[in-house]
């Protein structure tokens, strides 16, 4: 009976109800819609994170990390790669790498890049680089000379397809070991430091050139999903060649990410309380005037016998409604919004620099969390509800005879 | 001299889906200086004429010239300044700017005629003076009587000498005694400051004190008689 | 005649206490929240920008036309004496150093990294950078130092050293001849940004010069302003007598902007996502508020229609209503802003905390307490919002009384 009697008593002010929901109705959208682009960033972030050669984990040789030289490599990658095939999830892919610091350099210039070796099929399945080349081809088995290296690099080094470029690198020797390559290939990444850091070459010419017989730097590991992680970090921890490895999920490999998606998850979270607080002012500021407008209803009301508690209820039943209307409205409009910007995105091409700086991607899209839009209902709902409290228990507390009096 | 003269006004509301004539063509001229009732039971019409006077409602046809001046085709803004000039209103209730004191609401007006401060004052205490509210200036509306608040209401329409005073049913809301004590001051004001006074009303003690009774009946004229009151 | 008006505004802002004060609250709540994050943002970026200029670009650089984009060890400054004879000349540049750049390979006994090596002047370089003061572990240069060099922190953990180890330098001069040498390890220096710790080592200019077969030439001329607001005037007078002095010198003067693209359109991207941000929740805070001017108004249709009565025009019952919204409005603004000021006050003097967040803060130059810093701006951009978008809000219902018949508002009141 009460949530009738809320619903209509509503709809007697069509438009101070209509004024307050769009404050509730933009409120609730700002929280999701910006939400799901901020998550759309973070979530890019990742996934670059990832497909620019970390994986979802990564093996290594036990002190590799803390000193990522050649002599601290997985000798002999077999035993561990057959306990892969045996122990990874179907839908998994894993890539060997021998990757190590190096000098490149031609007639005019002289650089810093990363040198990764890799087998060309199995690195594609792993990596952002089997999809990358945009001039030229990818490696092949057999192509100990052909080199793949980012289009920013090759600007910078004012050199193309079909020109030579020398890697100098220390081999296990100790010694600088040097090998000229060919460009064969040029890709493209999402970010430009990307392209003039990682030049890759097949295993085999990384071997020869490193004086490395079977052994490799690290192993990396793609999953069908993020979910997938702790699981398979258990079970590869378990298995008795990895014994001496040091096995990593992406969030220990790349800590500053883990950062910045902590802090993202705070900065979400007051943004919600911000913009609640900025719609809870109107929410209780429209009930108090709804509620003293009837004060005389309510004076009859318990004229009538009718307990505060009742009122209490009833009251509260309109901003159960109007807080109801308000966030259904305003999940529809987020739904929407993001539907829209499912395809293009935003684009920040014009801030490229900028947006290389944070470390984001050229274009945004939205990405929706289950628990963000949890969230932010429940924040709108249940503190909308704990701050009506306060004009229904003011209505609660009319006195009969002064209610009636009151014109 | 005519300061009032209407010629086969008529106005018809709507009101949901019906039709409600309120006037149905009156004619109506008024002598300046005259003390005048409109009478009639509620709903006769009697209001929408006082409105139409007085520029707040538009007649639907016929014609309403107040002291010269031809209402039918003015603006919002030109009759808000007829108002300002011609023409004070006291209604049933509500009469007064309830934030402002006894003393302001008197000034507003003259305020908005761009009177000096200091003769805004001076007149101004001199008509409340004069309605018998001497002492009361600084008081808000909340701490006025109903008969003061009217007496108030009477001081402000009055004070910037206006053509003509319209008073909607000024005594409805007020016990008999002060409504005719609150008559007797608007009598004295008409004679003393000469101001026409034009009111409605459905109680036998207000026609008493007309010197002209206008008996208005389903929106016609039925009767129009002078008193001696 | 305006101060009846004023009077009346005032006392009806206050007929209905309960309500004004939710109101002014909530116009105060957006107000202070925008001058504190104002000044945050504000003064992240200052320090952002202080600590980018400090650690490497400085406001200005003078170089040879292209050296910025490809780092071509044959694009030089020639003669950096005289260009420095003419920024002594200039009144507001505070300081200014000369710095070599060649890309080499590093060996230690163990390891062997391609580094960036930087010729610099010992002391001209500690009053223009922060390079002498992150020193870690050992000594800084000093000017009769030959080869002896700095090593960043996270280069020194990976080529596993320490101060007094010996590393061999292995590139290519301006010439094209082979450039190597071997140089002790004088002291190990972190500036907080991974990347250049990881990645650089410093050595005595005219020692760098020897080595890399440069002669007298430099690759940049690194300036400091008195102030960031110098920057343009000095880049103004450097560019005008490079100029005159010889149009074909091939060489450009580069502000910080032009140095860091990165960092000026992150702050971009930072400050436009922001306003976003800012705007929704200004957009919230006005419909919260539009019930109450909107309630105001409708409440008191009667008032209307007797004032109307009395001849006043709807014209000025407008201006009475405005003139009552923005007296809200205003006493709103002031408070949120006067709070906000006061916040943002304490945490400029105390600093402000972020748990967990002190390696990313790190990578932008940012310290781990961030102290927001008031400015005109910052106290003024907000509030000025707040007032355009409520004062819009306010429009509305008090145009609405225009609609408004002095008869119909007798009949409803």
């Amino acid at each position: 009976m009460y949530l009738r009697l809320g619903w209509r008593n509503i709809w007697r002010n069509p438009r101070r109800t209509t004024v307050i929901l769009i404050a509730i109705i933009i409120g609730v959208w700002s929280m999701i819609f910006l939400g799901a682009l901020m998550r759309g960033m973070t979530d890019q972030m990742i996934r670059n994170g990832i497909a620019t050669l970390t994986g979802h984990i990564q093996i290594h040789q036990r002190d590799y990390r803390n000193d990522p030289a050649v002599e601290n490599s997985i000798e002999d990658p077999a035993p561990i790669e057959a306990a892969l095939d045996e122990r990874l999830p179907t839908g998994a892919h894993w890539s060997a790498r021998i990757r190590v610091t190096a000098t490149a350099a031609n007639a005019r210039y002289a650089g810093g890049v990363t040198l990764v070796g890799v087998d060309p099929q199995m690195e594609a399945r792993v990596s952002f680089i089997g999809k990358a080349i945009k001039e030229g081809r990818y490696l092949r088995e057999d192509d100990p000379f052909g080199i793949v290296v980012g289009r920013a690099l090759a600007e910078k080094f004012e050199t193309g397809l079909g020109k030579k470029l020398v890697l100098m690198t220390q081999d296990t020797e100790k010694n600088i070991a040097s090998r000229a390559f060919r460009i064969v290939g040029i890709y493209r990444a999402e970010m430009e430091a990307t392209e003039k850091q990682f030049v890759f070459v097949t295993l085999p010419a990384a071997r020869e050139m490193l004086k490395l017989e079977k052994g490799i730097s690290e192993i990396s590991i793609l999953l069908p999903g993020h979910e997938m992680v702790a699981a398979t970090l258990a079970s590869l921890r378990d298995a008795p060649p990895l014994s001496g490895c040091d096995v990593e999920s992406w969030r220990n490999l790349l800590p500053l990410m883990r950062a910045y998606l902590e802090i993202y998850d705070s900065f979400i979270f007051l943004w919600y309380l911000v913009v609640f607080i900025a719609m809870a002012f109107g929410i209780v500021n429209t009930t108090l005037m709804a509620i003293f407008e009837r004060i005389r209803e309510f004076g009859l009301f318990k004229s009538l016998g009718m307990k505060p508690w009742w009122i209490i209820k009833e009251v509260m039943a309109e901003s159960f409604f109007l807080l109801l209307l308000g966030i259904l409205i305003g999940n529809i409009l987020s739904f929407l919004s993001v539907f829209l910007l499912m395809n293009h995105g935003i684009d920040l091409t014009r801030f490229a620099a900028g947006s290389e700086f944070f470390g984001i991607s050229r274009v945004i899209y939205p990405s929706v969390y289950g628990r963000d839009v949890l969230l932010a209902n429940l924040v709108v709902f249940i503190l909308g509800l704990v701050v009506s409290l306060y004009p229904a228990l003011k209505a609660a507390r009319f006195k009969p005879v002064e209610a009636l009096a009151h014109v | 001299m005519n300061i009032v003269e209407c010629v086969n006004v008529t106005k018809t509301y709507r009101q949901g889906k019906m039709e409600v004539r309120a006037l149905g063509g009156v004619s109506l001229r008024i002598k300046k200086g005259g003390f005048v009732a409109l009478a009639g039971p509620s709903g006769s019409g009697k209001t929408t004429l006082l409105n139409i006077i007085g520029g707040l409602d538009a007649a639907d046809s016929g014609s309403v010239i107040v002291e010269g001046n031809v209402l039918d085709n003015m603006s919002q803004t030109e009759l808000a300044q007829l108002r300002l000039r011609k023409i004070g209103f006291v209604f049933q209730s509500y009469n007064l700017i309830p934030v402002l004191s006894a003393l302001e609401n008197v000034e507003f007006v003259m305020l908005l005629q761009g009177v000096p401060t200091k003769e805004r004052l001076d007149r101004a205490r001199t008509i409340l003076d004069d309605v018998g509210l001497e002492g009361l200036y600084d008081r808000r509306p909340a701490e006025l009587s109903g008969g003061q608040q009217q007496r108030v209401a009477v001081a402000r329409a009055i004070v910037s000498d206006p053509a003509i005073v319209l008073a909607d049913e000024p005594t409805a809301n007020l016990d008999s005694k002060t409504g005719r004590e609150l008559l007797e001051m608007m009598g004295e004001m008409n004679e003393q400051k000469s101001v026409t006074f034009i009111f409605s009303t459905h109680d036998k003690m207000v026609m008493d004190h007309a010197r002209r009774l206008v008996l208005i009946r389903d929106g016609l004229l039925a009767d129009d008689q002078d008193r001696d009151p | 005649m305006a101060s009846i008006d004023l009077k009346m505004a005032w006392r009806n802002v206050w007929r209905n206490p309960r309500r004004t004060m939710l109101t002014i609250c909530a116009i105060a709540f957006a107000c202070l929240l925008l001058v504190f994050m104002l000044s945050w943002q504000f003064g992240s970026y200052e320090t952002m920008i202080n600590s980018a200029v400090k650690i490497h670009t400085g406001h200005l650089q003078i170089q040879a036309e292209g050296y910025r984009d490809k780092n071509d060890i044959r694009l030089v400054v020639d003669d950096p004496a005289a260009i420095g004879r003419r920024l002594e000349a200039l009144p507001r540049v505070d300081t200014y150093t000369f710095r070599a750049d060649a890309f080499s390979l590093v060996s230690s006994k163990e390891r062997t990294y391609g580094v960036l090596v930087i010729g610099i002047d010992p002391e001209r370089e500690a009053r223009t950078s922060t390079l002498s003061r992150s020193l870690q572990e050992g000594r800084y240069l000093e000017a009769g130092d030959a080869d002896e060099a700095l090593v960043g922190k996270l280069l020194a953990k990976n080529l596993r050293i320490v101060p007094g180890d010996e590393l061999v330098l292995l590139g290519q001069g301006r010439d094209g001849s082979v450039a190597a040498t071997v140089v002790r390890v004088k002291g190990i220096y972190a500036s907080g940004q991974d990347d250049y710790d990881r990645s650089t080592i410093q050595i005595p200019l005219p020692y760098f010069q020897e080595v890399y077969a440069m002669g007298g030439s430099v690759h940049e001329v690194v300036v400091l302003g008195r102030t960031l607001k110098d920057v343009p005037v000095i880049k103004e007078a450097i560019s005008e007598g490079l100029k005159s002095e010889d149009p074909e010198s091939g060489l450009v003067v580069l502000d910080w902007m032009e140095l860091m693209p990165g960092l000026v359109e992150a702050i971009q991207i930072d400050l436009y996502s922001g306003f976003i941000f800012y705007f929704l929740l200004i957009v919230v805070v006005a419909f919260s508020i539009l019930n109450t001017f909107l309630m105001a108004i409708l409440e008191r249709k009667k008032e209307f229609g007797v004032i109307m009565a009395m001849g006043t025009t709807p014209g000025r019952l407008v201006r009475l209503l405005l003139l009552e919204s923005s007296a809200m409005t205003l006493v709103g603004i002031f408070i949120g802003t006067l709070a906000g000021i006061l916040v943002t006050w304490y945490y400029q003097v105390h600093g402000f905390h972020i748990s967990g967040a002190a390696d990313v803060l790190r990578q932008f130059g940012l310290p781990e307490r961030i102290h927001p810093r008031l400015s005109a701006a910052s106290i003024l951009i907000g509030p000025a919002a707040v007032l355009i978008i409520t004062g819009l809000t306010a429009l509305y219902p008090a145009l609405r009384v225009r609609r408004l018949r002095p008869v119909e508002a007798i009949a409803k009141g």
